[in-house]
């Protein structure tokens, strides 16, 4: 834990910030890809965000990671910070990433859920399809992504950029689920998810 | 767009064309490579001699994705036995009322650009061949989610008349209305698949076996390769499946050919591999593509 076993300064920066989060299973300095130092300065330390807007990365789907990175890289998905640090990783690379976030121990939520949105957000959660894909307990499978104790912020930007047609969508199916929700569905929704263990 | 060449023995992969849009389909014929973009169908004629200077794309359609539709944009695209383009435009989402130009599938002629409607009705079909012997149209397609784990079964059809309507969105598996848009319609409005392949298996390549490597009862059997199910609790799919016809195309058995990519049907990931594509060699043997490792596999027919 104290950063000797790190083999270079970026993991043993990333191990030293790890260790203010006695939460999170700190895993061998030497498992740590080289490359996840530029992550956790946005995605936070083991991929758990602390930035309202940027999505925590932590025991999300190793399948999903990737692919995101993917659609980064080839250009299908856009954003200022993530086009330029997707554009010259690997294959190999994503994968390695992707396998070490996905191994991560999500912190507990900070986000509070209001009163009465636990009930009102499940319900949308399950009237919209949401749990068919994402999984009952909205953990993500495969390259779905995990929805619980995802950032609020984040979460109601996705679901607005899906409703408006901005956002990246491989079949088409966030589209359609995300078109009948209001703008008070939205704020619901993530509200119920962001509080989510 | 990659060209696999070799010369002197040596395998060399030469990246042909760049900045296209989702070039999802590819077909080749006498020296021309055509290309299937999410908009356009592109031609390259003469390309074999031009591969490290590819000549400019001439535009055989265009404006095939006029509202930038949000998904089942990828278009699949192959040469039919007419000399015709075939290729899919996909439904713009899971369900929703498609436009005119929108769940079927086309074909356009490949120096007149005359556009035409083959099949309607069809959610996304990113994988058709031809009958080796009737000629007819056969393709997989892909069904609905969200009405649960077992509804609607993932289809195989076949087009036996010019814009047939194969149910999408009104009616799925060939027997089941939607819940919002089978309102006040019947599914005998619309032609039954030949066979349903099981729900959200994700049909995807598929082929007529033409080859003679494999015995005698594989000829004009269709290979398919199931890529497998995410939006079901048990999984399934993951496998090469084997459709044997008779003479007269009717469907006598259907089973799986190539297994193992399924390891723990209720695990995440569920597998080690998913099979996309299929494609018959001219020695006979067998190709497959896995899209999650990235490896194409040659299927061989030998004794042990």
């Amino acid at each position: 834990m104290s950063g000797s076993r790190g083999k270079g300064g970026a993991a043993a920066i990333l191990a030293a910030a790890l260790s203010f989060f006695p939460a999170c299973a700190v895993p061998a300095a030497d498992d740590i890809p080289r490359k996840a130092a530029a992550c956790v300065v946005c995605h936070g330390p083991g991929g758990n965000s602390t930035d309202p807007a940027t999505p925590s990365l932590a025991a999300q789907p190793a399948q999903f990671i990737s692919m995101q990175l993917y659609l980064f890289r080839e250009g299908n998905r856009k954003d200022a910070q993530m086009t330029p640090i997707a554009s010259d990783l690997s294959n190999a690379e994503m994968n390695e990433l992707a396998a070490y976030f996905s191994r991560q121990k999500p912190a507990a939520p900070s986000h509070k859920t209001a009163p009465g949105n636990a009930a009102a957000g499940r319900r949308l959660a399950e009237q919209y399809h949401c749990v068919q894909c994402h999984g009952p307990a909205l953990l993500g499978l495969q390259h779905i992504p995990r929805l619980a104790g995802q950032r609020f912020a984040y979460l109601k930007t996705q679901l607005r950029g899906f409703k408006a047609g901005t956002r990246f969508d491989m079949d088409g199916n966030m589209t359609s689920a995300a078109q009948p929700l209001s703008d008070a569905d939205i704020e619901v929704l993530a509200d119920y998810l962001a509080g989510m263990k | 767009m990659y060209a696999v060449v070799e010369r002197g023995g040596k395998r060399e992969v030469k990246t042909v064309l760049k900045g296209l849009d989702a070039p999802n389909g590819v077909a080749f014929s006498k020296g021309t490579l055509y290309v299937a973009e999410r908009h356009r169908i592109t031609r390259y004629d003469g390309i074999e001699d031009r591969l490290d200077n590819a000549p400019d794309a001439k535009v055989v359609i265009d404006n095939l994705d006029p509202t930038k539709q949000p998904g089942h944009f990828w278009k699949f695209l192959a040469l039919g036995p007419d000399g015709k383009l075939y290729f899919n435009i996909g439904a713009p989402g899971n369900i929703v009322m498609p436009s005119y130009m929108e769940a079927s599938i086309m074909r356009v002629h490949p120096s007149k650009g005359i556009l035409e409607n083959v099949a309607l009705g069809v959610r996304n079909s990113v994988g058709f061949d031809w009958h080796p012997q009737t000629k007819q149209l056969w393709f997989t397609e892909h069904g609905r989610d969200w009405l649960g784990d077992d509804l609607p079964s993932d289809e195989l059809n076949v087009v036996k008349r010019k814009g047939e309507h194969f149910g999408y969105p009104f009616c799925h598996q060939g027997d089941t209305l939607d819940p919002e848009y089978g309102k006040n319609r019947s599914c005998s409005e619309f032609t039954p698949p030949v066979l349903n392949l099981g729900a959200h298996v994700a049909p995807i390549g598929m082929r007529f076996y033409t080859g003679k490597m494999f015995p005698a009862e594989y000829r004009n059997n269709i290979f398919i390769a199931r890529r497998g199910s995410w939006n079901r609790t048990i999984k399934q799919g993951y496998d090469v499946f084997r459709v044997r016809l008779n003479e007269e195309g009717k469907v006598l058995k259907a089973e799986p050919f190539l297994t193992g990519f399924l390891v723990d049907e209720k695990a995440d990931p569920p597998m080690w591999g998913r099979p996309a594509d299929v494609m018959v060699m001219r020695d006979g043997s067998l190709l497959v593509s896995d899209d999650h490792n990235g490896i194409i596999y040659r299927v061989s027919y030998g004794t042990k």
